[in-house]
């Protein structure tokens, strides 16, 4: 897979770069966003996939989180993946914001017309980190993961389904029980089809209960006053129930105040 | 001589306008023999400074010279060195006189640039006679033609052949000797041992040769140098005698002199005396003999009055006759009894007189008595001479007295009134110093000390204060805090009078007592001190006590280790309810809601919170410590500044900071509490190990699920003085501290 470098821009020793290439698993050109701190240029970095919530491509993240001084601090290689395919073309794509482009809720379709294309769980769980740890000063042994709400829904079905893969998993406003609220609920039937028993599969707070238990180390943090929270789109508590009765380790922070990056 | 020949063999490296056509390398030793070149440089050295000393040991010593020479100028023929090296024995031989060690170094230094001194003799050779190119005063012409007949001997070339600049060298080395007869003590070549001269001889490589007569000389060497040092020893050694027999000498004459002036003052007045008695005498019998004189006098007048007046009688008429006869005869008869003293009053001798020299008998033999010696004068105390039960008191003698023996007396210093006398202890000594035993540390006492010789003893010294060192103090080992950089270690005293100061010594565990470097900080003025230190070591402490007289042998020792941060739970803070285990890490609040005891409340103790605190070392950087709970349990762990309000919850108030677990109805909650407020936060694993990380560089308080590696959450917290570790139970339970750890690898990274 080659790679074609899009944008590079340094900043004291650091590197921000955009990389596009043509995804095997999405059947279109991707781009997605690296962060290469200085310590890249000595030795292997330890790396930090980034997914980002709904509507949200590779910039937005790059662009407005001002994560740069702390993944520089400590030497972090961070991957900001797009969320969705782009530009395939495919029947109704920009119909909604919270559904297919933009949306891509890091599941493997398996309903026309979208199995082709919107498979981003395989991209991100597959072929981006192979396309990674091939090109760039990574070391595979230590991947941790983290997203912002249909990201951190990403995040953590990626962890659970990948038992042992991150050592860290942290999620801020995240969509913890996508088959009861409303997004989750739109996405899975459309990508998945009516059948619930398949929706599960991508369901955090279903996958916790039969998680078979390599250490896992979750952080959730949540805005108190977040209005996808209450609108009940978000569902943490089931998910931290789910937890507590699994004895999954998990620190779930509400918070006064926590900033948007989308 | 030296100078001119020096500047004729060119002390200066510069090369002679005249010779540059003279290559140096091929006449030059160093590189001559390449097999050797080192051994030749040192070799031709060596062996010149031990000619050179050779001469220096004497005249006498002729034929040893001679013969070592000859050895060596053999063993120097084998390498070729014979050019440079014979001809500066001859040198040496003849012309050099007899001088100093302390010439011979110049002498050396021209001796590495042999080529010049070839060429410069050669060209001088050329000369021939001429004494005035400098080596006149080396001898004469026939001299010059003899150095020459060598030069010729050793190259075995016509002296004509010296323009030609051939190499002899190449030629000598093929038939350069290549092993030394031990037998015949000369050097061969190696065919040549097969021949019969030296067949049955021992032979050896040229190298051992060259070795052991390296090592000879070297040993004869040193012998000498060793001999020089004890020479000047006694030399200065004599100086001194010198000068001590006269000022010895000195002090008998003015002692005679004193003595005898003495005497003849006691004979002059003695001769007075007895002179100015005689004359007394004299005029006493003059006087009397005088007296009598004159009463005979008077008695041959009235005699002769009386002769007249009789005579005149006889001539008066018989009648005025007979009355005065009857008169006369009445007187006379009168005067005529009175008794005529005619015995001589005064003799005219004198006795002997009883000259009494007793005294001055006395005196001449109290020439070699001594008086009784004048008072010493005692030292002040030197300091770190004395020992917890002794003193070392030292004293002189300012004068020339004899002294047999002296008696030092003392007592101890007391402040209390003079009627209440202490017991006064007294030594005899024959040295000018004592040291004085089985003494009380850190106590002062006065020592004054009295010579005493034949004539009775001296005045008392003037009273000096000596002190004793003070006893150890005694580290308190449970109240040690430490942590990786930094220990706090605090003592008693040990002594009951107050001390000068105290020193804290420290030595590394790993390595022996021996070996181990001691650091030692000085001058501490209280009993408590914070030292710093490395990272990840153990350290053996002591301390010590000082005062006046010294330091006191070292305090038992402790030891920390810097290994995480180390506490104990400070009993003074601690709610009547708790009760802290013996090694001070366990908290345990019983069932009882009132225990047995009621110690009265002080506002150090918790009164409301049924808390206690630790006792963390003041030192800002990280430390780290875990506690262990059960999730049964209502529990409080954090950080409390000292002054929290003792009558408050923790977490309640802006001076601490805590994790609060509450367990009911089954369900865990967990608060981190500041100020009275916590976030929301949810744990799903309760922890049974809670990690606490206190930074205060960073100003962050984070706690950990230790068997999880998890981190729970931070705050972050201005720490502008220090903290120290909190504990509560809300309810009956036990906490367990582990502390002294170093942190966890997860922990580092916050």
């Amino acid at each position: 897979m080659a790679l074609k470098q899009i944008s590079s821009s340094k900043c004291s020793g650091e590197l921000q770069k955009v990389f596009e290439h043509v995804s095997v698993e999405l059947n279109c050109k991707m781009k997605f966003a690296v962060y290469l701190p200085p310590k890249a240029e000595t030795g292997k970095c330890p790396e930090l996939y980034w997914l980002s919530g709904l509507i949200c491509t590779e910039q937005n993240f790059i662009s407005k989180s001002g994560y740069h001084q702390a993944a520089s601090e400590h030497g972090l290689f961070v991957i900001a993946p797009d969320t969705s395919p782009r530009g395939c073309n495919v029947k109704g794509e920009d119909e909604s914001w919270d559904f297919s482009t933009g949306a891509g809720f890091y599941a493997d379709a398996t309903e026309d017309p979208w199995k082709t294309n919107y498979r981003v769980y395989s991209y991100v769980t597959e072929e981006l980190p192979q396309l990674i740890n091939a090109n760039f000063p990574v070391d595979p042994q230590r991947t941790s993961i983290f997203g912002h709400s249909m990201g951190g829904h990403g995040v953590l079905i990626c962890a659970l389904k990948n038992p042992g893969k991150y050592k860290s998993v942290s999620a801020f406003a995240s969509i913890c029980n996508p088959v009861l609220c409303p997004w989750g609920k739109k996405a899975f039937s459309g990508y998945l089809g009516k059948d619930q028993s398949k929706w599960k599969a991508y369901n955090a707070t279903h996958l916790v209960k039969s998680y078979p238990g390599s250490q896992l180390d979750i952080l959730i943090d949540q805005e108190k006053d977040d209005q996808f929270l209450l609108d009940e789109e978000l569902l943490p508590d089931d998910f931290i129930a789910a937890c507590t009765e699994r004895k999954i380790p998990v620190v779930f922070l509400l918070q006064e105040v926590l900033a948007r990056i989308s | 001589m030296e100078e001119e020949s020096g500047e004729e063999l060119g002390l200066d490296r510069s090369t002679p306008k005249d010779f540059h056509f003279y290559h140096m390398d091929l006449y030059d030793s160093e590189d001559r023999l390449q097999l050797f070149p080192e051994e030749n440089t040192r070799m031709r050295k060596e062996v010149v400074q031990a000619e050179m000393a050779n001469e220096s040991t004497g005249v006498g010593d002729g034929n040893a010279q001679r013969d070592l020479r000859e050895e060596v100028e053999e063993l120097v023929h084998l390498h070729g060195l014979e050019d440079d090296h014979e001809l500066g024995d001859e040198f040496v031989d003849e012309n050099m006189p007899r001088m100093g060690v302390s010439e011979y170094p110049p002498y050396g230094l021209k001796r590495r640039d042999p080529a010049r001194e070839q060429r410069d003799w050669r060209l001088s050779g050329e000369a021939a006679e001429a004494e005035d190119l400098g080596f006149g005063g080396w001898g004469s012409a026939g001299q010059c033609q003899d150095l020459r007949e060598v030069y010729r001997y050793t190259h075995g070339r016509a002296s004509e052949e010296y323009e030609c600049y051939v190499i002899p060298e190449e030629e000598d080395e093929e038939e350069a000797a290549d092993v030394f007869c031990v037998t015949c003590k000369t050097p061969i070549r190696a065919f040549q041992k097969v021949f019969d001269e030296h067949k049955e001889h021992e032979v050896i490589p040229l190298n051992e040769a060259l070795e052991s007569a390296k090592d000879e000389i070297h040993k004869n060497m040193y012998k000498l140098e060793k001999q020089i040092i004890d020479m000047e020893n006694f030399a200065n050694h004599l100086e001194e005698v010198f000068i001590t027999v006269e000022e010895n000498f000195g002090k008998q004459e003015q002692n005679f002199e004193s003595h005898y002036n003495e005497i003849l003052e006691t004979l002059a007045q003695k001769y007075e005396e007895k002179i100015q008695a005689l004359g007394e005498k004299k005029k006493e019998k003059l006087e009397a003999l005088y007296g009598q004189l004159v009463s005979c006098g008077e008695n041959l007048d009235t005699c002769k009055e009386l002769m007249e007046t009789i005579e005149e009688m006889c001539h008066e008429e018989k009648v005025d006759f007979i009355k005065d006869a009857v008169a006369m005869a009445d007187r006379l008869g009168r005067f005529l009894k009175t008794k005529t003293d005619v015995e001589i009053s005064a003799q005219p001798d004198f006795e002997d007189q009883n000259l009494d020299f007793s005294d001055v008998e006395q005196l001449m033999d109290s020439i070699n008595t001594i008086p009784a010696p004048s008072a010493p004068v005692i030292n002040p105390q030197a300091p770190n001479s004395a020992t917890g039960s002794s003193v070392r008191v030292c004293w002189s003698l300012y004068s020339d007295d004899t002294v047999e023996s002296y008696q030092l007396s003392y007592r101890p210093v007391q402040d209390s009134s003079p009627g209440k006398d202490q017991a006064e202890f007294t030594v005899t000594i024959k040295e000018t110093y004592c040291s004085v035993t089985d003494l009380v540390p850190n106590t002062q006492y006065e020592f004054w000390v009295t010579a005493h010789n034949r004539a009775g003893p001296s005045p008392s010294s003037e009273r000096a204060v000596y002190v004793t060192a003070p006893s150890p103090p005694i580290i308190k080992t449970k109240e040690i805090r430490s942590c990786e950089e930094a220990v706090l270690i605090c003592w008693e005293s040990g002594n009951l009078n107050p001390v000068d100061s105290y020193t804290v010594e420290l030595t590394q565990a790993e390595s022996p007592e021996a070996s181990g470097v001691t650091e030692s900080v000085v001058g501490i003025p209280t009993c408590e001190t914070l030292v710093q230190l490395q990272p990840g070591q153990s350290y053996i402490i002591y301390v010590r006590a000082l005062n006046m007289g010294g330091p006191s042998v070292r305090s038992e020792p402790a030891t920390v280790h810097t290994i995480g941060s180390y506490f104990r739970l400070n009993k003074d803070t601690c709610h009547p309810w708790l009760t802290i285990s013996q090694d001070g890490l366990m908290i345990v609040r019983s069932e009882r809601s009132t225990p047995t005891r009621e110690p009265p409340p002080r506002d150090t103790h918790f009164t409301r919170c049924v808390a206690v605190m630790g006792n963390l070392i003041p030192v800002r950087g990280h430390h780290y410590w875990e506690v262990e709970v059960n999730e049964h349990f209502d529990y409080t762990v954090g950080v409390a500044f000292e002054d929290v309000p003792k009558k408050e919850d923790l977490g309640a108030n802006c001076l601490s900071w805590c994790m609060r677990h509450t367990f009911a109805s089954l369900r865990h909650k967990y608060e981190f509490l500041h100020n009275g407020t916590t976030p929301d936060i949810r744990i799903t694993v309760p922890p049974k190990k809670i990690g606490i990380l206190l930074d205060y560089e960073n100003s962050k308080l984070s706690f950990f699920n230790v068997d999880l590696s998890q981190h729970l959450y931070t705050f972050s917290c201005q720490l502008h003085k220090f903290v120290h570790p909190c504990f509560s139970l809300e309810k009956p339970g036990c906490l367990k501290i582990h502390n002294g750890i170093s942190m966890p690898k997860h922990v580092t990274f916050y």
